[in-house]
């Protein structure tokens, strides 16, 4: 697949151009719409007002936690690609049509410019958010 | 969004490339000549094209010269050419149309992106990208290159492979391994490296033993050789109401926008021990190719590989699926026994139908129909029957499949505005040849109702609504009195060439059509003709309208430069001679029906003295009914409202037959 390889570069080149000026340059913000097409400016839109927050336990097992423009907060896994939110289960689980939903690409952008909001949480807690999303769902 | 911020600069930047894009568009259409400005063009061959989440990967050849400006020989590809991946969006793939073999000339700006572990450059931002034709090979092109080579590969990404942002020396924001939770292996997607699967694995024969030997995920190395026995669109199930036995809607599911259209190809196959399968192809952008893929695939035998099941359904839960396998029964050669060697095979005629059927759907990522257009047809397939309408009304079953071959009278959309166009019932009225010459006992028009069901194309929508088209019905289901076209009926403009014509006349009427006339069997929702004098006219239904002289179009607007000028849309042209249209509702007395109130609305056919009349009742104010009573109407072709007995009363509208 050629897809992931090339989101993974274009987020990379994301990342050493704002390490370098602290700025990302137009042609790399138009990369991010032509590869995740709508996704694109809701996601920067969550970077822009810092609503990715990691959330880590000392095991230094990591969870991210996305308030969405609903106001609900939406868990994403960092070991694979997955987000509670139901933009994902239709688009990427469902249809395969996006790669990433608006939150997963918000916390990779948030990683690439370092605009992540950082917790410490015990285990016990990062356990209980892990949990809580089941219990929702009834 | 926030001011200043990221997003906000990226909407920015959306926009004015949108309008970039559609004026780059524009001019591309207005100016035929390739531009001659050739700095910064890449130009590029397309070897294949593959899928991925809604980005078309296309591996190209890069070209240091556009093949226009060379002879044909020097187009051949030298190997040492260097390769690319491009990406497009959806949208420009389906506006460029793009096959394997053409060539795109990409403009500026577009972005090159180098992978971290080599390999092929890609190629982004292909938004301002022109095909380039090649007239002397466009038409070998249109022979070698055959319908199933329009199904484009999609590669599923597997969740489990994330993207690392870091460098391989940068620790900072790495996790410590030891103490992380194991996790699944990464999974990689190899289906790239799988070049050609059908052409290493063996063919097999029976669609059971595929589906009792692999299970729900599918095949991987074996395919399956059966017959296409029939080919259709289903209409996707978003938008789709089901019909129950009673004929009515089970749920109606609110419909979403699709574009393009939701609909899927299908195929009736059968294997040789006579087993049946529904096989859901991927959905169609356009369902004007459905003719196409009709004639070339029905009745040719195809390999069926890396499917999935979807259901195992049974007579009882899909009556229209079963009405259609019912009819292909029994076969029409011996069919193979399980188990048994090959050499001796069952006769058929005893055998029961079948009671269950696998509905199948591609499985992505692997390339599943492979049809031999050129083979001969196989003895297995059975070509629809094809009746004339006399001997459909005669027969005595409930859902029966039918086909037929019919013209077109008049159409009738269902009225309900809310419901898209596409969607809304059609009523058609029909007659052929054995319908036509007198015979007592059957009426001279059937009416044949096209549900939503039905998929069309936009080219049989126009022919049914442009007029007098014969066409043909295949796999109509016949049943309680009245035809209707549902899932899996197919309507095509062109004569079968195969069918078995049992007693079916396929030539054109001759002579003028003739309908039933109104009488005391007529009912609502039909057409008839009438003649009757007039015993009244109500004057308040007097209506006068004008319409273009050009095109008929009877929604004039005025003139927005000048209020005293009628302007057509359709024609784009300001009306200087408008033709006037009038209407009136009039009580006729019809010695065949004596026994109602016959309600007419004329508006087509309105004698001298209907005229007269209208013209006083619509411009002068004063006027005489009395100049009208007794004036003889008739013969009128009309479209039946309502039929009531009390009171007994019939109400009609004037028609104008295709």
């Amino acid at each position: 697949s050629t897809l992931p390889a090339v989101a993974e570069e274009l987020l990379r080149e994301i990342k050493k151009a704002f390490q370098e000026s602290s700025h990302v340059p137009d042609d790399l913000l138009l990369g991010l719409k032509f590869i995740f097409g709508p996704s694109a400016v809701p996601a920067l839109d969550l970077v822009d007002q810092r609503c990715v927050t990691r959330v880590t336990a000392p095991s230094g097992r990591t969870l991210y936690q996305v308030l969405g423009s609903s106001g609900k907060l939406y868990t994403c896994y960092s070991s694979c690609h997955f987000c509670t939110c139901p933009a994902f289960e239709f688009s990427v689980l469902q249809k395969s049509e996006s790669l990433l939903c608006k939150h997963i690409l918000a916390v990779y952008l948030s990683q690439a410019m370092g605009a992540c909001q950082e917790l410490s949480v015990s285990e016990e807690q990062l356990t209980n958010i892990l949990l809580a999303e089941e219990e929702d769902e009834g | 969004l926030c001011r200043g911020g990221l997003a906000e600069r990226l909407c920015r930047l959306q926009n004015r490339e949108r309008s970039a894009i559609s004026f780059w568009r524009h001019q591309c259409i207005s100016d035929d000549k390739i531009p001659s400005d050739k700095s910064g063009v890449l130009i590029v061959k397309i070897l294949e094209i593959f899928e991925e989440c809604t980005i078309q990967v296309a591996i190209c050849q890069q070209l240091e010269q556009s093949p226009v400006t060379l002879s044909p020989e020097d187009a051949v590809i030298k190997a040492e050419e260097p390769i690319l991946k491009v990406l497009f969006t959806r949208e420009t793939a389906a506006h460029l149309k793009i096959r394997p073999q053409d060539v795109i000339h990409i403009y500026p700006p577009w972005q090159k992106l180098l992978l971290q572990n080599a390999g092929v450059p890609v190629i982004m931002n292909t938004y301002f990208s022109q095909k380039v034709l090649l007239s002397e090979h466009s038409e070998a092109r249109k022979k070698t290159y055959g319908l199933t080579k329009m199904l484009i590969r999609k590669n599923i990404i597997s969740l489990a492979q994330t993207f690392r942002l870091d460098d391989l020396d940068d620790k900072l924001h790495q996790e410590p391994s030891d103490n992380q939770v194991a996790c699944a292996p990464q999974i990689h997607n190899n289906s790239d490296s799988k070049q050609h699967p059908l052409a290493l694995s063996a063919v097999n024969d029976s669609l059971l033993e595929m589906v009792e030997s692999q299970g729900v995920v599918g095949w991987r190395e074996v395919q399956v050789r059966v017959v296409i026995q029939r080919v259709y669109c289903l209409p996707a199930r978003e938008w789709c109401r089901s019909y129950t036995q009673g004929n009515k809607p089970l749920c109606a599911t609110p419909v979403t926008n699709s574009d393009p259209p939701n609909v899927r190809l299908c195929l009736l196959v059968q294997d040789a021990y006579g087993m049946f399968s529904e096989v859901q192809l991927q959905s169609l952008s356009s369902t004007d190719d459905i003719e196409q893929y009709c004639r070339r695939w029905e009745g040719k035998s195809c390999c069926l590989a890396g499917m999935k099941i979807l259901q195992r359904t049974t007579r009882g839960r899909a009556l229209g699926l079963f009405s259609l396998i019912d009819s292909l029964w029994p076969p029409v050669v011996p069919l193979k026994v399980p188990g048994q060697s090959q050499d001796s095979e069952m006769m058929t005629t005893k055998l029961p139908p079948p009671s269950f059927c696998y509905i199948l759907t591609v499985q992505s990522g692997e390339i599943h129909v492979e049809v031999d257009e050129e083979e001969q047809i196989s003895n297995l397939y059975q070509p629809p029957a094809v009746h004339g309408l006399k001997e459909i009304l005669r027969i005595d079953g409930c859902n029966e499949r039918c086909s037929f071959w019919a013209q077109v009278l008049y159409q009738r959309l269902q009225t309900k505005h809310n419901v898209p166009i596409d969607q809304r019932d059609i009523l058609l009225f029909v007659t052929d040849s054995t319908l036509q010459n007198v015979v007592p006992g059957f009426p001279k028009v059937v009416a044949v109702s096209v549900t939503a069901l039905c998929v069309l194309s936009m080219e049989t929508r126009e022919a049914l609504s442009a007029g007098s088209r014969l066409v043909f019905f295949k796999d109509a289901l016949w049943g309680n009195g009245r035809i209707i076209c549902v899932e899996r009926t197919v309507l095509l403009l062109q004569k079968p060439l195969l069918c078995l014509a049992a007693g079916a006349d396929l030539s054109e009427l001759t002579g003028p059509v003739r309908l039933d006339e109104l009488d005391s069997t007529t009912q609502a929702n039909s057409i008839c003709a009438l003649r009757g004098t007039v015993v009244g006219v109500n004057e308040s239904t007097a209506f006068s309208w004008p319409t273009c002289d050009r095109c008929g179009n009877g929604k004039l607007e005025l003139c927005p430069q000048d209020r005293e000028l009628l302007y057509c849309n359709q024609c784009s042209e300001v009306v200087t001679t408008p033709v006037l249209k009038m209407q009136l509702e009039v009580f006729l007395s019809c010695p065949s029906r004596s026994q109602s109130t016959v309600k007419v609305k004329v508006w087509h056919e309105v004698s001298v003295a209907l005229f007269v009349l209208l013209t006083m009742l619509l411009f002068l104010q004063t006027y005489e009914v009395q100049s009208v009573l007794g004036k003889e109407v008739g013969l009128l072709n009309c479209y039946v409202h309502s039929v009531t007995s009390h009171p007994n009363c019939v109400a009609l509208e004037e028609i104008v037959l295709l």
